[in-house]
């Protein structure tokens, strides 16, 4: 740059522009960062990036912003690379590319305020260097001989990994494998034979395929091994190993307007599951048992028709039949499995978004481990997740001055992680170092009496009233949102919520779920002529309705669902008539009973007409708003056909509780 | 262009909603009370497996209740991404209207109605009513605590 140009004529110009290509840098990385979590590629995604950086370098090198012109330059040759590597970047790409944008974006203001410009961090230029020799040299992508409808099954990265092995030698083989139940009987399953096949080869892909005489699994790999051992494992004649071979290179049709699709998917794909294909095939292979099952059953039928068969061999049909029926549900259960860690791959850019908006630099440490959850609890339970790290950031975390002053580090620290226990539960715990919560201020602000421990403490925080009051103070109060976080964590999906806070050192919520929450053991009871269900687990203990148990209380508002004490293994706990909390018409039994649950630390009593028993139940929940009320978590089928409600009994008292604080 | 239409019954009056907007017609015999739900929302059913939310429109329209007969009818409709019954008293057949015979109901009758009467149209010798579905079954608030009770 001469030093006599006047650049100060095109700042204008050049800063408008320059923000135009930062913010949709920023858009383009956000996007990356998701679609690199789910460890896919978006080619479409690293081409925009790149030509934004391209052109905001030659732009500041017109106004002689040297720094950013040296940032842009390192991210640019980045991105060049994986441009050409079909989208692939190194993993800690978006983070350094993040760090890039944000020190052009500080340049930028800085030139807008006219002062000068710092050099380009040294040590994140060298980290982008850095990077550019992990980058993926670009592969010619070669057409492989293999049948276009295996072909189009094949993942981008799939047919690298079988082009790649090929060209350095090793044999790419296509094994087919039937499963029959005489091959299931030698031992030789899917899943058997998955593993017995990796042993001797790379599998690259199982591809499941619908034929006229059953479901055939095509396994497709790289090997050293023989013809001869690789059917061996499969359990496969040797007609069924066919070579895969490299043709002359030609370019992979690569579906652009797929890419195109992906991009606006993002909203809508919280509805899919991705399922790992083993997981598929396993359930399938569950289902043709089932079909076998069937085929017993009719010559079983045909059998006691012409009277040379008695009803025994049909038992052992049902017996196998109801085996099957459990291990078909629970390869179901287990497709509808997603990782936590995918669950939290969004959480760094949520705290992102939450630190940049409050201005306070936050550090997340994400430990996701690889516990899975059952889709339903995975999607209730996100924005359980989102409450506690906008809480962690806008209450928890201190301004950096307020952090200096106490010798912390300027920059927050939160950290999320997971442990799955014994394969039942998870548990998932978010810590961050902040300020602690007040127990005072708490109950000051609720009019509560100051909690004594950190249980009630919880209770105080958590309960629907404190929301209001917070909104108005929200600027110094915690306590946002976090009725949700229990609501839904404790009475949707039946897990337990705690806490442990230290003044000026920090908050641990501990969230504890069932991993999967569809299928329930429930009591099933009856009011009137109605019948509900209530999961065990919400349930404390069940007992009889002993006359000199119950004592009544003063009435004076003639409450429809009056409150009674009830005297329950040396307490006295309050009682409520079920059947007149949800005005079951005729209610009264001359033995009642009393299932006691809890809210929170407290335990209540609710007296039902009768017991009717405990059975497994599937829940289905409530989805239309005309169904959705509080108190009704789901609806079940008892085995009669007819809709049962399940009940949240704690729900039901605070309804009750609220209705009557409000009259 | 004509469009088929259902129509069914609710006290003596005629109403029709577009066959296109219905899944299934299904006798009634019996709902499950949600307790804490609005006085129109007669109960669920379950109706191969779906569990569906049924609005009484007796009880929506002001109607008196009065026994159901093998005449009720559950017509499930699907109405944005919500499946829902609508309890009528009988519904029977259907008739070919076309959009452009459908005419704005007399503005008294709107206000009337609660805006429940969408359009009305006269097939032959018969006068229906097309009903305004999305009024019918409401936009509840989607309750969020206990606080959302009314």
């Amino acid at each position: 740059m001469s030093e006599g140009l006047d650049v100060s004529e095109f700042i204008t110009g050049y800063l408008a522009e320059a923000d135009e290509h930062l913010t949709n840098a920023s858009t383009l990385l956000v996007s990356l960062d998701a679609t690199m979590r789910r460890r896919e590629t978006n080619p479409k995604a690293v081409r925009e990036l790149f030509r934004a950086l391209h052109t905001l370098k030659g732009l500041s090198a017109m106004v002689g912003a040297e720094p950013i012109v040296d940032l842009a330059h390192e991210m640019e040759t980045l991105l060049k690379l994986g441009d050409k590597a079909g989208g692939k970047l190194p993993e800690s790409s978006v983070d350094l590319l993040l760090k890039g944008v944000k020190a052009i974006e500080e340049r930028v203001k800085a030139l807008k305020a006219k002062k000068p410009l710092e050099p380009a961090p040294k040590a994140l230029v060298d980290a982008l260097a850095a990077l550019r020799v992990d980058a993926p040299t670009s592969t010619p992508a070669a057409a492989l001989s293999l049948d276009p409808e295996l072909s189009a099954k094949l993942a981008l990265a799939e047919h690298e990994q079988l082009a790649q092995g090929l060209a350095r030698g090793r044999r790419g083989r296509r094994v087919d494998f039937q499963p029959t139940p005489e091959k299931a009987a030698a031992g030789f399953t899917i899943t058997a034979v998955r593993e017995r096949v990796g042993k001797v080869a790379e599998l690259v892909k199982v591809v499941p395929r619908a034929t006229a005489s059953g479901v055939v699994f095509a396994l497709l790999v790289l090997t050293d091994a023989t013809d001869a051992v690789l059917a061996e494992a499969a359990g496969a004649a040797p007609g069924q190993v066919t070579p895969i071979t490299l043709n002359a290179p030609a370019a992979v049709a690569v579906d652009v307007e797929e890419d195109d699709a992906r991009d606006d998917s993002e909203p809508a794909a919280r509805d899919y599951v991705r399922v790992e294909v083993s997981r598929l095939d396993d359930a399938l292979e569950r289902l043709s048992a089932l079909v076998v099952t069937r085929s017993k059953l009719e010559r079983a039928v045909a059998r006691l028709r012409d009277g040379s068969s008695d009803l025994r061999g049909l038992q052992a049909i049902v017996t196998e039949n109801a085996r099957q029926l459990r291990d078909l549900r629970g390869a179901i259960m287990r497709a509808r499995m997603v990782r936590v860690s995918e669950l939290l791959e969004r959480a760094p850019l949520i705290v992102r978004g939450l630190s940049r908006a409050s201005g306070k630099p936050v550090h997340l440490d994400v430990q996701a481990g690889d516990a899975e959850l059952d889709k339903t609890v995975a999607d209730r339970l996100f924005p359980v997740i989102v409450h506690l790290l906008r809480n962690a950031v806008d209450h928890a975390i201190e301004r950096p001055e307020e952090r200096r002053a106490v010798g912390k580090s300027e920059e927050g620290h939160i950290r999320i992680a997971c442990a799955d226990h014994a394969g039942r539960e998870l548990e998932l715990t978010v810590t961050d170092d902040g300020r602690g919560i007040d127990r005072e201020k708490v109950a000051q602000r609720a009019g509560a009496p100051v909690p004594r421990d950190a249980a009630e403490l919880l209770d105080l925080i958590t309960r629907p009233g404190l929301s209001t009051l917070d909104a108005a103070t929200r600027t110094s109060g915690r306590g946002y949102g976090m009725d949700i976080v229990r609501r839904v964590t404790v009475q949707e999906l039946g897990g337990e919520l705690k806490l442990d806070t230290r003044p000026g050192a920090g908050t641990t919520f501990t969230v504890r779920v069932p991993l999967s929450v569809t299928i329930v053991d429930a009591f099933s009871f009856g009011c009137g002529d109605e019948t509900f269900v209530v999961p065990v687990s919400a349930v404390d203990d069940l007992a009889e309705l002993e006359p000199g148990q119950v004592v009544a209380t003063p009435d004076p508002n003639a409450a429809a669902a009056h409150v009674r004490l009830f005297r329950h293994r040396g307490a006295a706990i309050p009682l409520y008539l079920l059947g007149k909390l949800l005005g079951c018409p005729g209610s009264s039994a001359e033995r009642p009973k009393v299932i006691v649950a809890r809210q929170g630390v407290e335990a209540i009593g609710f007296q039902v007409d009768r017991l009717i028993g405990k059975q497994e139940i599937a829940i289905r929940p409530l989805k239309d708003p005309l169904a959705m009320v509080p108190g009704v978590t789901g609806s079940t089928d008892l085995g009669d056909g007819k809709a049962t409600l399940v009940l949240d009994l704690g729900a039901l008292a605070s309804r009750h509780a609220f209705r009557k604080a409000s009259a | 262009m004509t469009a088929l239409h259902v129509v069914f019954k609710v006290g003596d009056v005629e109403y029709v909603l577009p066959a296109s907007e219905v899944v299934e017609l299904e006798s009634f015999t019996q709902a499950t009370r949600i307790p804490g739900a609005p006085p129109y929302v007669a109960g669920l059913v379950q109706i191969r497996g779906k569990v569906i939310a049924v609005v009484d429109l007796r009880a929506r329209f002001g109607l008196p209740a009065v026994d159901r007969t093998l005449d009720s009818r559950v017509i499930v409709v699907r109405h944005q991404d919500r499946l829902v019954g609508l309890l009528a008293d009988s519904a029977r057949d259907v008739v070919k209207i076309s959009p452009d015979e459908f005419r704005r109901p007399p503005e008294v009758v709107t206000e009337e109605t609660d805006g429940f009467v969408d359009s009305i149209a006269q097939p032959g010798k018969r006068l229906v009513m097309k009903v305004d579905f999305a009024k019918v079954i409401g936009r509840q608030e989607l309750p969020t605590a206990p606080k959302g009770a009314p």
